[in-house]
């Protein structure tokens, strides 16, 4: 649509009256029928507020974006760790690893995340992290240790909570990561693979020196994408008690009883990061396919 | 790793060995994993009641049978999908067709309606839907979830018609502007019919992660599938065979229904398009 063009014709003008009217009916039926009065000056104060000893620190809100944004970055890091092996798995020549990988994929693609989320949560946490001793390392390390692992995953005491929630999202998320990157690898024509066979390179090299370079262009975009269902999807942790952005709004809309705000802030807050990550990643897939062009 | 080509035939019995060698070492693991769950559960001294699980499904009662929870729950489940699956075909189709057409009113429209639910989590959609405009709408929990799961997937549906709307020659729109067609019989009679059958795979890849999504519903109680699921563990505590049954369930309703796609997709071919 060019701006040249712009022409204020009789379905604008119907789509605009139907906007308002619906918008206006309800806040006409939140006043007239629910009684709410809007407060909006009470959030500020639930990302910052003002302690009397310690100064300035996060509340409840901005610890639960902080929550959010750590779960991506380490999500999105062990994600593509696991997407990466199960995805060379699935297009790998012995079928052990095929069927391996076929049906991971298959069956996290298949069952609902929540329900999935709800089994291996229950196996993460009263299995793994007994094994891995979690908490008594905790319990045994030193202040510098905790302070470098409170900046990297939030409260030490929660740590193990927020690694069994880390890992499921990351196991969920794998699945999908898997099979972009076997999309990715099979998107590269036959010839690249008989030509490097033809030049005498046996598969491996092959696939390491010749295709993956190539797959990468094809899969950074998609792998955007899916960092961005990443942050979404880490909504679904709050329901395993992670304390994150959700989790918070949860929490807040209860005790504070300002629900209407606290939700549409907490929902604003989670648009403003994916919308802008999605808008920087566009950017920067812009400025990568323009310099290839040159 | 597709093999060197030219892989001499005397090498088959090897290869049908190496087959046969991976089969078994799969299902090894398979059973390694089943192993390691019975071991883990048995160090937390979980008692396995599978026995019992079949009454949660239904049993006959006087010769006529009656449906247990999950079975009416996962009635829910499709009555929910089926009633939201509708709804998203009317939001998606209406937000492709009014970001085709020449308003500007109706292009922003649809532009702010898909990126605000593409950039936001389902869950915090739901919670808006439930928490601020159910109460104010006097919705009750079944029609907010059906709304939220709709505009959610609605979406997603716009991109899909987009595309299928787009996939059509352009031969098509000019054949019929010369035969002065007016644009709603343009779009009735010559490019919708078409492209349902474009849009017809991709929007049953919707309709099974609409069937995933639905499961989201039972955080505002609506007593769906999973819902029924959580209940019965709460009062029985067998979280693991519940919870595998729930799963089988879903993955049950899903794979079938990807069958059926599939079938659909083979007895209607593909017809005109492409050649016009």
């Amino acid at each position: 649509m060019s701006w040249r063009k712009l022409r204020f014709g009789w379905l604008d003008a119907l789509i605009l009256a139907v906007v308002a009217g619906l918008v206006g009916y309800v806040f006409y039926r939140a006043q007239s029928h629910f009684h709410y009065s809007w407060d909006w000056r009470l959030i500020p104060g639930y990302f910052v507020r003002h302690d009397p000893e310690r100064g300035w620190i996060l509340n409840l809100l901005g610890q639960g974006f902080l929550a959010t944004v750590r779960l991506a970055l380490w999500g999105g890091l062990l994600a593509a760790a696991i997407g990466g092996v199960m995805g060379l798995c699935r297009i790998s020549g012995s079928l052990f690893l095929r069927l391996l990988g076929r049906s991971y994929v298959e069956l996290v693609r298949n069952t609902p995340p929540l329900v999935f989320i709800f089994i291996f949560y229950f196996f993460l946490s009263g299995q793994l992290m007994p094994v891995l001793d979690v908490e008594s390392r905790i319990a045994r390390a030193s202040p510098e240790t905790l302070q470098v692992l409170a900046l990297l995953f939030g409260q030490p005491d929660l740590l193990p909570n927020f690694l069994s929630g880390l890992i499921c999202l990351a196991l969920f998320e794998g699945a999908y990561v898997a099979e972009i990157v076997r999309a990715g690898i099979e998107s590269i024509p036959r010839g690249q693979w008989e030509g490097a066979a033809a030049l005498g390179l046996p598969p491996r090299p092959t696939l390491a020196k010749i295709i993956l370079p190539q797959a990468l262009r094809a899969v950074v975009p998609p792998l955007a994408g899916q960092f961005i269902s990443l942050i979404k999807d880490s909504a679904l942790i709050s329901l395993i008690s992670i304390q994150e952005l959700t989790f918070a709004g949860t929490e807040l809309a209860v005790s504070s009883g300002r629900v209407f705000e606290v939700w549409l802030t907490v929902a604003a807050l989670y648009f403003l990061l994916c919308f802008g990550l999605a808008r920087l990643f566009r950017r920067l897939e812009w400025r990568l396919a323009r310099r290839r062009d040159r | 790793m597709p093999d060197p080509a030219g892989r001499r035939a005397s090498d088959d019995r090897r290869r049908r060995w190496r087959t046969a060698c991976d089969g078994l070492a799969f299902l090894a693991v398979l059973v390694g994993s089943g192993w390691l769950l019975y071991a883990g559960a048995s160090e937390l001294q979980y008692n396995w009641q599978w026995y019992r699980v079949p009454q949660y499904l239904g049993r006959f009662e006087g010769g006529e049978f009656r449906a247990g929870p999950l079975l009416r729950g996962l009635g829910v489940t499709l009555e929910l999908t089926g009633w939201s699956l509708l709804l998203t075909v009317v939001f998606g189709l209406a937000a492709a067709l009014s970001q085709r057409s020449a308003s500007w009113a109706g292009h922003a429209l649809a532009r702010v309606y898909v990126e605000i639910v593409r950039n936001t989590p389902m869950l915090v959609q739901l919670y808006l839907v439930y928490f601020v405009l159910a109460p104010i709408l006097g919705m009750d929990r079944f029609v907010a979830a059906v709304l939220a799961l709709a505009l959610f997937e609605g979406a997603f549906a716009a991109e899909i018609f987009r595309a299928g709307i787009e996939a059509i020659p352009r031969g098509q729109w000019e054949a019929a502007d010369a035969l002065g067609l007016s644009r709603y019989a343009v779009y009735r009679r010559v490019i919708l019919p078409q492209a349902v059958r474009l849009v017809l795979p991709p929007l049953t890849g919707l309709a099974v992660s609409l069937i995933k999504h639905s499961a989201l519903v039972s955080v505002i109680a609506v007593a769906d599938l999973t819902t029924e699921g959580r209940n019965l563990i709460a009062d029985t505590f067998m979280t693991f065979e519940l919870w595998f049954t729930v799963a089988a369930l879903y993955l049950a309703l899903t794979t079938s229904l990807s069958m059926l796609a599939s079938w659909l997709e083979r007895r209607l071919p593909l017809r005109g398009v492409g050649n016009g």
